[in-house]
């Protein structure tokens, strides 16, 4: 089954700017839309339209663009694609590595992929991974990465194409939704297995950034257990387990330490590099 | 007829997966939605619970795979890793 396309549209030229120069950056591709996500003004400010919700708002440009967000994901575990489920886990590549993600909301998936793209790689997300059950191949996902002001003060050409742009409030409060595009033009690490899994840990944040060797096994069962599953349950097949063990056969894991997100990029580099 | 962690030819469980995770191997219960990480040794001595091999086969065996190990080691680290499958019910 070929993956979900999604459209987010607007004629709105400021909503439309919003859509497509801090939001999503799904991938190009010439397959017609399944499911399509509007913008549109409105005399009380925005108003989003999903395929699956009736429409939200009037709100503002940054609650509706929110609501479109939490609309696509619900829609892409709803769509429950035999062949694919959705992680909880964030990815880049780095050097040839593919290097898996992993850790809780707070942990600091988003900002080490900042980090990581604007050191020059490439990523499969921030916080939304598919990984395609039939060839065993993780890949990545069109969403916008979620900055806080903490993490934006380190990064500051991202922070400079935030002025401009729209803070979300609905689910991630003061957090700016930084489209990948508007990072890198070529934001989009290219499908495959990971070699390496990473995990980020909020409490393991003092100290120089550094990366220590964990449990591969360990941290392999801890990625099968960021599977996404729909209200209906559906992803949460247990044959999805041994197939996600298989697509981590060749990986290494690593724990990150400190709390210096740019040492910890600098560091995964060094692995790759090895 | 067998028992479980106590049997002359431990037999595990044909329902189980156990798939190879970089340096390490897991064994997923998918009947109980549970997964074990074995280590090396462990591994390879679940390989030899077909029903086929007695305790000191497998001990031989592994002392042929990986050569200088101590036989008396291994022996207890057999009798030791059987009583965890045992325990967890990988074991028919």
């Amino acid at each position: 089954m070929a993956p979900q396309v999604l459209e987010f549209a607007s004629e709105d030229p400021i909503a439309a700017r919003a859509l497509a120069a801090l939001y999503h950056a799904a991938p190009a591709t010439s397959e017609p839309p399944t499911l399509r996500y509007a913008l549109a003004r409105s005399a009380g400010g925005y108003v989003a339209t999903t395929p699956s919700r009736p429409p939200f708002g009037p709100a503002s440009l940054g609650d509706a663009l929110a609501f479109l967000e939490w609309r696509a994901t619900e829609d892409l575990l709803n769509a429950g694609s035999p062949d694919a489920v959705f992680l909880h886990a964030a990815g880049a590549q780095v050097g040839p590595r593919l290097v898996l993600i992993v850790g809780d909301s707070g942990a600091g998936k988003s900002t080490l992929v900042a980090h990581l793209m604007v050191r020059g790689h490439r990523m499969l997300g921030d916080d939304l991974v598919r990984f395609a059950t039939a060839d065993g191949t993780f890949t990545a996902v069109g969403r916008s990465v979620k900055l806080d002001a903490n993490a934006l003060s380190r990064l500051p050409l991202i922070a400079a194409k935030c002025a401009a742009g729209v803070v979300g409030t609905l689910l991630a409060a003061g957090c700016y939704y930084v489209s990948p595009a508007a990072i890198r033009r070529t934001w989009q690490a290219p499908a495959g297995r990971p070699r390496a899994v990473l995990l980020l840990d909020a409490a393991s944040r003092r100290g120089p950034g550094r990366l220590e060797r964990s449990s591969d096994g360990q941290a392999a069962v801890y990625v099968t257990q960021k599977v996404l599953t729909a209200a209906d349950g559906a992803g949460a097949g247990k044959d999805v387990t041994v197939r996600l063990l298989d697509g981590l056969a060749d990986v290494t894991a690593y724990r990150a330490r400190g709390g210096d997100p740019a040492a910890v990029a600098e560091a995964l580099e060094r692995e790759a590099a090895a | 007829m067998t028992v479980a962690g106590n049997t002359a030819r431990p037999v595990g469980r044909p329902d189980l997966r156990l798939r190879r995770v970089g340096s390490e191997w897991v064994l997923y219960d998918a009947a109980q939605d549970k997964a074990h990480v074995l280590n090396q040794t462990a591994a390879v001595i679940w390989t030899y619970c077909d029903g086929n091999f007695e305790r000191s086969a497998i001990a031989d065996a592994i002392a042929r795979e990986v050569p200088g190990l101590d036989s008396t080691r291994i022996k207890d680290d057999i009798d030791d890793v059987l009583r965890r499958f045992a325990d967890e019910g990988l074991l028919q």
